[in-house]
């Protein structure tokens, strides 16, 4: 926020001028307003608060992931293990838990597991010199056999009393006004979120990441030690993958074999319609939960609208297309 | 204008206040030029001067802001290399453009294979290559071999083989000779003499002033993107030559300020080093408060050298010593902790992150003098330090939050050489320091160079420009085909000396 305030100040145009530089450089925020403002409209239901937190419990995990993913890209890479990290994490806790371990145990083992995918992702990629796509399809497919190989390839209840707790405890609502409480879930979203934007915008390895993300070349002649860096980030992805993971264990009570199959090109998408550049150096995280709320509040609008769900898909590809070409042609208006 | 011309007819080709703008940059401004049919003239000038830009405009890969081209008395415009091409302008470009794992023929033909439908009638494709070789009086090319197997001078002459077969009236070569040994030169030279009874104007790049004597009908010298003169080469001599290229004012550029090394304990010293197959067991020393130069030709070796003692290449062996103690430059990180900073030519490439704002890019060497609670950046502490470097170094922006992409190319330099001087490393490297930016940012270069020197820094600068390297340097060391020729004092280094030795003659 201190920064593009800066940019702003320092260049003495119109207002209208100014709302335009901040329109784009801030589409997305933009783009989730209009949104927001024409579901709201449209419908009913889609403005009441229960709905408001029911999308914000939906994209809870895909946001978590998107975190990470986050970090990945404006490295300049790629992870598409995600879906698979969170997985065995959460199989592993559940197994764990059926065995008799506590919580923080199972929790704590399930956590090291998805770090562990994301370590070796980033040994793949940095070590043995494999493209990042071919690396994390690798472990998409290798860590989802071995969870799968570990829970006799059956699905998991998850009965312990502190995921119950997690996944149904609410803030206290305001019953007068007949609003209930915010689910504990966001809660825990929206904190990570506000650490790791702080973490990005204040810390040393932050700024090594987009530098990395800017020039590679440049940032290892400053001294930058690139290649732990980059293991450094795909561990970190591993990681916020292993929370997704207890989020979704939580939140869903039971660990079925496909459970989480298919949500990094949900995160991707949310990352994308971010605004953050898939060639890296250039993003937000703060600007990928935006992503993941227009995201899941569309697919809720055309759930809400009846759209069937072969149209939601069809219409979601859409969306993230528009993204892309709506942020090309802002940049290319920026540049001109 | 005052250029002599070769022959009474009007001359084939005429260019005419030929002028182009880059962000930052006058690249040429109203230069005149023109090449008649027969002849092989000359374009020389130092990095920079503009040659390859005013070949550029006139192959079609630029287009001017000024001025016109005229052939054969008709004014023309080439949108693109493809129209300048079938307008009979072929173009010999300094870095090969061949496709490696296609054969020779193949490469020749490119873009037209014989036969016209989908198939190509590859006995047809070979002879006519084989058939293009022969005329150029090229021997012992196997048509049909890949062009990545070949020996690099044979590949440049299928390159000309290539430019050829579509028939140009006019040949532009650029620097082909940089990467030939002798008696390939020889050859070439043959080739092109050859040529001149087929009525092609050949223009020919080049920084080698013996082969412009021996070769060339006429030269014209450009400076600073400016036209010099053009003259008859068999009416002047190569020192004129020289002159003309480097021009009087050179002399007020470097300040020949008597800096002596503060004392005479060496802060780098290097023995037996070797990089891969690129430098041969150099030794060397580097003082307090001195500035070697480290010149030879094109991929004599300098760069690998300069590169390694920066941590940038593994395959090195020998020792290096600072302060006396050995070091192993195993990455940039260790070379940096190690008091060693490296500037290269390459600003936007290797130099900055362009997205980052200016403060990020001076402070990205130095981050840990920053560092609070172990991984945080005193955000206060590191923007005051920015702040104050854009102020000593006279970064023209708006702000120091401002995308470092945004400024020109002589205040990104700045920034550049800023965070070094943030970093304060004992030992500077500068490959081509000013390479590509004009003579005002030159001359701050040059000042801020001499300036380091006298407060105690080494500074070691790599160089292919021999005026350049003897106006700063206190030392001056030059490398034949990768290993260490000669070391010369200023006192006893003269152009002529230097040019000799970067050619293998030792002095």
């Amino acid at each position: 926020m201190s920064q593009s305030s800066t940019i702003d100040t320092m260049t003495p145009t119109r207002l209208p001028g100014q709302v335009r530089a901040w329109a784009s450089s801030n589409s997305a925020l933009v783009a989730m307003l209009l949104l927001f403002a024409f579901f709201g409209l449209t419908s009913q239901t889609f403005l009441l608060p229960n709905n408001i937190f029911n999308i914000f419990r939906q994209m809870s995990v895909v946001a978590v992931l998107g975190i990470g993913m986050t970090l990945v890209i404006l490295i300049g890479g790629i992870d598409l293990s995600v879906g698979s990290s969170l997985f065995m994490a959460a199989g592993i806790s559940a197994l764990l838990l059926r065995d008799g371990s506590t919580a923080p145990v199972a929790i704590l083992v399930g956590l090291v597991a998805a770090t562990l995918v994301g370590l070796l992702n980033g040994l793949l990629v940095e070590g043995a010199g494999i493209s990042p796509v071919i690396a994390t399809l690798g472990t998409l497919i290798g860590a989802r056999g071995l969870a799968l190989v570990l829970m006799d390839n059956a699905q998991i209840r998850v009965t312990d009393p502190f995921f119950d707790t997690i996944a149904v405890t609410r803030t206290p609502g305001i019953e007068a006004l007949n609003i209930p409480g915010i689910p504990l879930i966001a809660i825990i979203v929206f904190v990570l979120y506000i650490i790791t934007a702080l973490l990005m915008r204040h810390t040393i390895y932050g700024r090594m990441v987009y530098a990395i993300g800017g020039n590679q070349t440049a940032a290892r002649l400053c001294g930058i030690p690139v290649k732990r860096i980059k293991i450094l980030t795909y561990t970190l992805c591993g990681f916020y993958a292993g929370i997704a993971g207890m989020l979704i264990a939580a939140s869903t009570g039971v660990i079925s074999p496909n459970l989480g199959s298919g949500s990094e090109f949900y995160t991707i998408a949310a990352v994308v319609l971010g605004g953050t550049r898939l060639t890296g150096g250039i993003g937000r995280v703060e600007k990928t939960i935006i992503g993941a709320f227009i995201l899941f509040m569309t697919l809720n609008w055309m759930t809400i609208r009846r759209i069937p769900t072969e149209w939601q898909q069809a219409a979601t590809g859409l969306l993230v297309l528009a993204a892309i070409l709506i942020d090309r042609l802002a940049q290319r208006e920026r540049a001109s | 204008m005052s250029a002599p011309r070769a022959t009474t007819a009007p001359p084939l080709l005429e260019m005419r206040g030929i002028t182009k703008h880059f962000p930052g940059v006058m690249a040429l401004s109203e230069v005149d030029f023109s090449a008649a049919a027969g002849e092989i003239h000359a374009l020389i000038g130092q990095n920079g001067a503009g040659k390859s830009t005013l070949m550029k405009i006139l192959a079609g890969v630029y287009q001017p802001n000024a001025g016109e081209i005229i052939i054969d008395g008709k004014p023309v415009r080439f949108q693109q290399p493809r129209t300048a091409l079938r307008s009979g302008v072929g173009v010999v470009y300094q870095d090969l453009s061949l496709v490696p794992q296609l054969s020779v023929a193949d490469n020749i033909f490119l873009g037209r294979e014989a036969g016209g439908g989908i198939l190509v009638d590859q006995p047809t494709l070979h002879s006519e290559a084989a058939r293009i070789l022969s005329e150029l009086g090229v021997s012992g090319v196997d048509v049909r071999r890949r062009a990545a197997d070949l020996p690099l001078a044979q590949q440049q002459l299928v390159e000309i083989a290539k430019v050829l077969s579509h028939k140009p009236r006019i040949l532009v070569l650029d620097e082909p000779t940089a990467p030939l040994a002798e008696e390939e030169t020889a050859l070439l030279m043959t080739l092109l003499r050859g040529l001149k009874s087929r009525a092609i104007a050949i223009i020919y790049i080049s920084h080698r002033f013996k082969e412009i004597m021996n070769l060339c009908d006429r030269a014209t010298v450009l400076r600073n993107g400016r036209l010099v003169k053009t003259v008859d080469v068999a009416s002047t001599t190569e020192m004129e030559l020289i002159e003309l290229t480097i021009g009087e004012r050179v002399e007020a550029f470097f300040r020949h300020g008597e800096h002596q090394a503060s004392d005479d304990t060496p802060v780098l010293e290097v023995e037996q080093l070797s990089v891969g197959r690129t430098v041969r067991d150099v030794s060397f020393q580097v003082r307090r408060g001195e500035i070697v130069g480290l010149t030879g030709l094109l991929g004599a070796g300098q760069n690998e050298l300069a590169r390694a003692l920066f941590g940038l290449t593994l395959e090195t062996s020998g020792v290096i010593r600072r302060d006396g103690k050995s070091v192993q430059l195993h990455s940039p990180k260790a070379a940096i902790q190690h008091g060693i900073g490296l500037l290269t030519e390459q600003r936007k490439t290797e130099g900055l992150v362009l997205n980052l704002d200016v403060r990020a890019n001076l402070t990205l060497p130095s981050l840990s003098f920053f560092r609070r609670w172990s991984a945080f950046i005193d955000n206060r502490r590191e923007n005051r330090a920015a702040s104050a470097m854009a102020e000593q170094m006279h970064v023209k922006t708006a702000s120091t939050h401002a995308p470092v992409g945004t400024l020109s190319g002589g205040n990104q330099q700045k920034v550049i050489l800023g965070k070094w001087l943030l970093r304060d490393p004992d030992i500077l490297i500068f490959i081509s320091p000013t390479q590509g930016i004009d003579v005002g940012a030159k001359a701050e270069i040059y000042a801020q160079l001499t300036n380091l020197a006298a407060a105690g820094k080494s500074i070691l600068v790599v160089s292919e420009d021999l005026i350049e390297i003897l106006g700063i340097s206190d030392r001056i060391m030059v490398l034949y085909q990768g290993a260490l020729l000669q070391t010369f004092a200023r006192a006893d280094a003269n152009e002529e000396r230097l040019l000799a030795a970067i050619q293998g003659n030792l002095q």
